[in-house]
């Protein structure tokens, strides 16, 4: 560890720091939750978006509100990558557990800038190659503005000097960010932001000797957005107008969002008293035809099974979403995992018929929510979507939504005009493509009976052999009849490459960057991202086929991914899995390096 | 006219209160002149939820406990329907007791008749938490729960055997409803004669209060205090215990189910929405 603190103090100098010239850099900014450390994360972010970087952001919040410690991360790219990097080249930390919680992860060529104001950074926890910029940059604040909070701009003053951004450059970012305050506001974080200039010109770090420097990109207009804005974006612009949730983490945003959004276009969302009541009042307003979606997390998902049953039973339209989290019971509610693949498959009793779809990141969401709000409505069942949180919770950099390619699929819902020409109206009626047509209630003459109970055509109640299985047969269709419409995965790398990566959701990204690391290496790889979980689609079982070796990586401890893949006909002896369940996301080095000694052995 | 499904005949056993409950329910819908296709009966699990098969209108199976937030979906999503909920003791007040809670608390414009019979009768006969079993666990009254909720608007206790006020009864519950003054809440005493015969006890316990000159139903705390009077000497009140009729029943936007969907109707308030999030 080298710790400048002014010019030629001992440990090193500023001109001894290596050099680099940035294209894509990770940061992290911790301290105490109420420090403010989303505040230069922000301010960065301000500054690399207006440079056309592509932006990752997420955030490790301790469940306290106030208080505990808190963490946010940014990865600003040239190039799209859709995920942190697997180093923390920039470290701003607000105090000693920053340093400690962040040392395992940070780059050797890294740089910390350390809040210095109760003391020197804590010794031995960094590797010497990382350099140490030590101010005290709280102390300053207080003693020069008489406010602890602004050391935040303080503290952006110095970062903008190690990242060799011209101090206009800065400014101006600066007072992008904080545009709506007033004048006075902006104007006293300019004065923190300019004595943090001055702080990091006293600790080497002067205009023109800054020990990085930064690229600029060439990304186009793009959205930052996060999976659980994206997914209610697109349940809204394709027609959803319902929504009942119960808070929980990481789904909360959902509810948030539609609160806001639906009721401009005549919809709502209602906080229900639990997750029975609100899947069910999500039920209710399916049953009039509006179009309708439940979401929860893995506790308040598995409460709901009994009403995602009965929508395949009775045969009625929803979108239910399941943001996972690390489990079981309640689990690690703040951290990544995809260990619910089997409650969504199966976690309604009986068979009934359920599609599964995962987005393959932020701005798919928006995709595959519009996309199962029409589908919900065409198979008039359950349509689940597989979301994680760092899916639903981390923001990146997608390109706009095309909503003029959102188009209202209404299948068979029925007009009054329709059911008038009817000569007679039977609710299940028995089809070819197992679809019957469906008339809502206030439709004259289409008055029907829907029940979870297994009934014949007209809705009454029968247990007669023969038409139970009919009617298990005709729900079964309904899925064979839009199997070859359900979204394609996302494919990466030459398809004759013969070692396949395979995971879903927020994994995803993750091994594009894995394949470019073992192209890299030498090694070619293709990558396929399923964006439907369930059925498994013959594209999945053909990519296990070609290849040799299919590395199967997902966030859980029994592999439940390979599990389902392999129940559908994948051949077990090509799969191996790499499983990931301590709630911290992959890194494509490990992926990578994962792959590389597995295929050393092979030969 | 469209051929739709011919009424199932009642599964009951032949003296079920639950007939009493069917028939006034079909003498309001034709007294209130309501047509069949403007009506959407929702039933719960049990005996009693067998009933929005008999009768010709929508109908819906719900999960058991959980007909109150279907009903209230349904509502909010079309106010324009009659909305009516019909579930057993067991299915309102066990299982599904905290909806009835948030149900009263929320005020929705729609109908909730709830055939109490002490018992489970689909299940055979087990207690349900109307049950007063001298000591072992004491009887729930739901009027009573229900007049202590924030928001209560209509409370009303009838009985299947007196057919007369029943039918009153009902007709009053739909019409709360539908002037849109909330949530209409009618217990109707409905004996299993197969399990828990209290066709002799019901008929000299109750004390009908509508028949009381001196009885007030918009004053809530003589609702309690009568209440808990004639709990005290092993009576309960009959009749509509509690109303409101300045009451506003909780209506969110209007008509969901009626909204315009098409994208390129909306397509400059959702570009809207999407440059809140441009970089
Ligand atoms: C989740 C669930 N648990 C249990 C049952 C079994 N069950 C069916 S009806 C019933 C009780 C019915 O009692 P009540 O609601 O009083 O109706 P009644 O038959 O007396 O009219 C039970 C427990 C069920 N259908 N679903
Ligand atoms: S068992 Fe009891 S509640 Fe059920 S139908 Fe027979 S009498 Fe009625
Ligand atoms: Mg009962």
């Amino acid at each position: 560890m080298n710790v400048t603190t002014k010019p030629g103090a001992d440990g090193g100098d500023a001109a001894s720091v290596s050099k680099r010239h940035l294209s894509d850099i990770s940061v992290m900014v911790a301290g105490q939750g109420g420090d403010g450390s989303l505040t230069i994360a922000s301010l960065l972010s301000q500054f690399f978006a207006s440079h056309g970087f592509h932006l990752y952001s997420t955030s490790n919040i301790a469940s306290r509100i106030k208080g505990g410690h808190a963490a946010a991360f940014l990865r600003a790219s040239v190039e799209q990558t859709g995920c942190m990097g697997d180093h923390i080249d920039l470290l701003v930390a607000f105090d000693d557990e920053a340093v400690v919680n962040a040392a395992p992860s940070m780059a050797a060529d890294g740089i910390v800038v350390f809040d210095g104001s109760k003391g020197p950074p804590p010794e031995g926890v960094l590797a010497e190659s990382v350099q140490v910029f030590s101010v005290p940059f709280g102390r300053l604040a207080v003693r020069d503005l008489g406010r602890d909070l602004l050391k935040n701009c303080l503290g952006f003053g110095i970062v903008s000097r190690v990242l060799g951004i011209k101090d206009d450059d800065a400014e101006g970012s600066l007072r992008k960010r904080f545009q709506r305050l007033p004048a006075a506001v902006v104007e006293t974080n300019v004065e923190a932001f300019r004595i943090g200039l001055q702080s990091a010109e006293e600790a080497g770090l002067e205009l023109g000797n800054s020990p990085w420097t930064v690229d600029s990109g060439e990304r186009e207009e793009h959205l930052m957005i996060g999976g659980n804005d994206a997914l209610s974006f697109g349940f809204l612009a394709a027609g959803g107008r319902f929504y009942a949730g119960y808070p929980i983490t990481p789904a909360s945003e959902i509810l948030a969002w539609l609160e806001r959004r639906l009721p401009a276009f005549g919809g709502v969302a209602m906080q229900a008293e639990d997750e029975l009541s609100a899947i069910n009042l999500a039920i209710g307003a399916a049953l009039t035809g509006t179009r309708s979606m439940a979401a929860s997390s893995g506790p308040g998902f598995v409460l709901m099974q009994e009403g995602v049953s009965q929508l395949g039973s009775a045969e009625i339209p929803l979108v239910v979403i399941d943001c996972q989290r690390a489990g079981p019971s309640t689990g690690m509610p703040t951290k990544v995992e995809q260990s619910d693949i089997g409650t969504m498959i199966n976690g309604g009793h009986g068979d009934y018929p359920k599609v599964v779809l995962a987005p393959t990141d932020q701005g798919d969401a928006f995709e595959i929510g519009a996309y199962a709000t029409n589908l919900a409505q065409r198979i008039q069942g359950p349509v689940i979507i597989a979301m994680d949180r760092a899916l639903s919770q981390d923001s990146t950099t997608v390109k706009p939504f095309d909503l003029e390619a959102v188009k209202i699929d209404d299948a068979k819902l029925l007009s009054r005009e329709e059911v008038q020409k009817l000569d007679e109206y039977r609710r299940y009626l028995i089809t070819d493509d197992g679809l019957s047509p469906w008339a809502v209630p206030g439709t004259p003459g289409g008055q029907n009976l829907v029940t979870g109970n297994e009934r014949n055509e007209w809705g009454l109640v029968s247990a007669e052999p023969k038409n139970r299985k009919k009617m298990i047969d005709k729900r079964e269709r309904k899925i064979e009849s839009v199997r070859d419409d359900l979204p394609k995965g996302a494919r990466w790398g030459d398809r004759k490459a013969k070692i396949g990566l395979l995971g879903f959701g927020s994994a995803g990204p993750i091994l594009v960057r894995a394949g470019i690391r073992l192209a890299d290496a030498g090694t070619d790889v293709q990558v396929l991202r399923p964006r439907t979980i369930w059925p498994v689609l013959d594209e999945t079982l053909a990519f296990i086929e070609e290849c040799d070796r299919v590395y199967v990586i997902e966030y859980n401890n029994a592999g439940q991914f390979a599990h389902v893949v392999s129940g559908a006909g994948a051949d077990k002896g090509k799969m191996v899995s790499m499983l990931k369940y301590d709630g911290v996301p992959f890194r494509a080095v490990d992926i990578a390096n994962f792959v590389l000694e597995r295929e050393a052995e092979g030969q | 006219m469209t051929k739709t499904y011919k009424p199932a005949e009642p599964i009951w056993c032949a003296g079920c209160g639950d007939f009493g409950v069917q028939g006034a329910l079909e003498r309001a819908l034709i007294d209130l002149n309501i047509a069949k296709h403007d009506v959407m009966i929702l039933a719960g699990i049990g005996c009693s939820g067998t009933l929005q098969n008999n009768v010709g209108t929508y109908g819906y199976h719900a999960l058991h406990g959980r007909v109150l937030p279907t009903a209230q979906g349904v509502a909010f999503a079309n106010p324009d329907l009659t909305v009516v909920a019909v579930g057993g003791d067991g299915d309102g007040f066990a299982i599904g007791a905290g909806h009835f809670v948030h149900t009263v608390k929320r005020n929705p414009n729609l109908v909730y008749i709830v055939m109490n019979n002490s018992v489970y009768g689909l299940t055979k006969g087990q207690d349900s938490p109307t049950m007063d079993s001298e000591g072992a666990a004491y009887g729930l009254d739901a009027t009573r729960l229900a007049l202590s909720i924030p928001g209560a608007s209509f409370i009303a206790r009838g009985y299947s055997r007196w057919s007369h006020q029943l039918h009153e009864l009902t007709v009053a519950a739909f019409e709360h409803a539908r002037a849109k003054r909330g949530f209409a809440f009618l217990e109707v005493l409905s004996p299993c004669v197969t399990y828990n015969d209290t066709y002799a006890s019901w008929d000299s316990m109750l004390d009908n209060v509508d028949d009381d000159p001196n009885y007030d139903p918009t004053n809530m705390s003589m609702a309690f205090t009568r209440g808990v009077e004639l709990d005290e000497v092993g009576r309960m009140p009959a009749g509509i215990i509690y109303r409101n009729d300045n009451a506003v029943g909780r209506e969110v936007p209007p008509a969901m189910s009626k909204q315009n969907l098409d994208p390129a109707q909306h397509l400059d308030s959702y570009g809207k929405i999407m440059a809140s999030y441009a970089v």
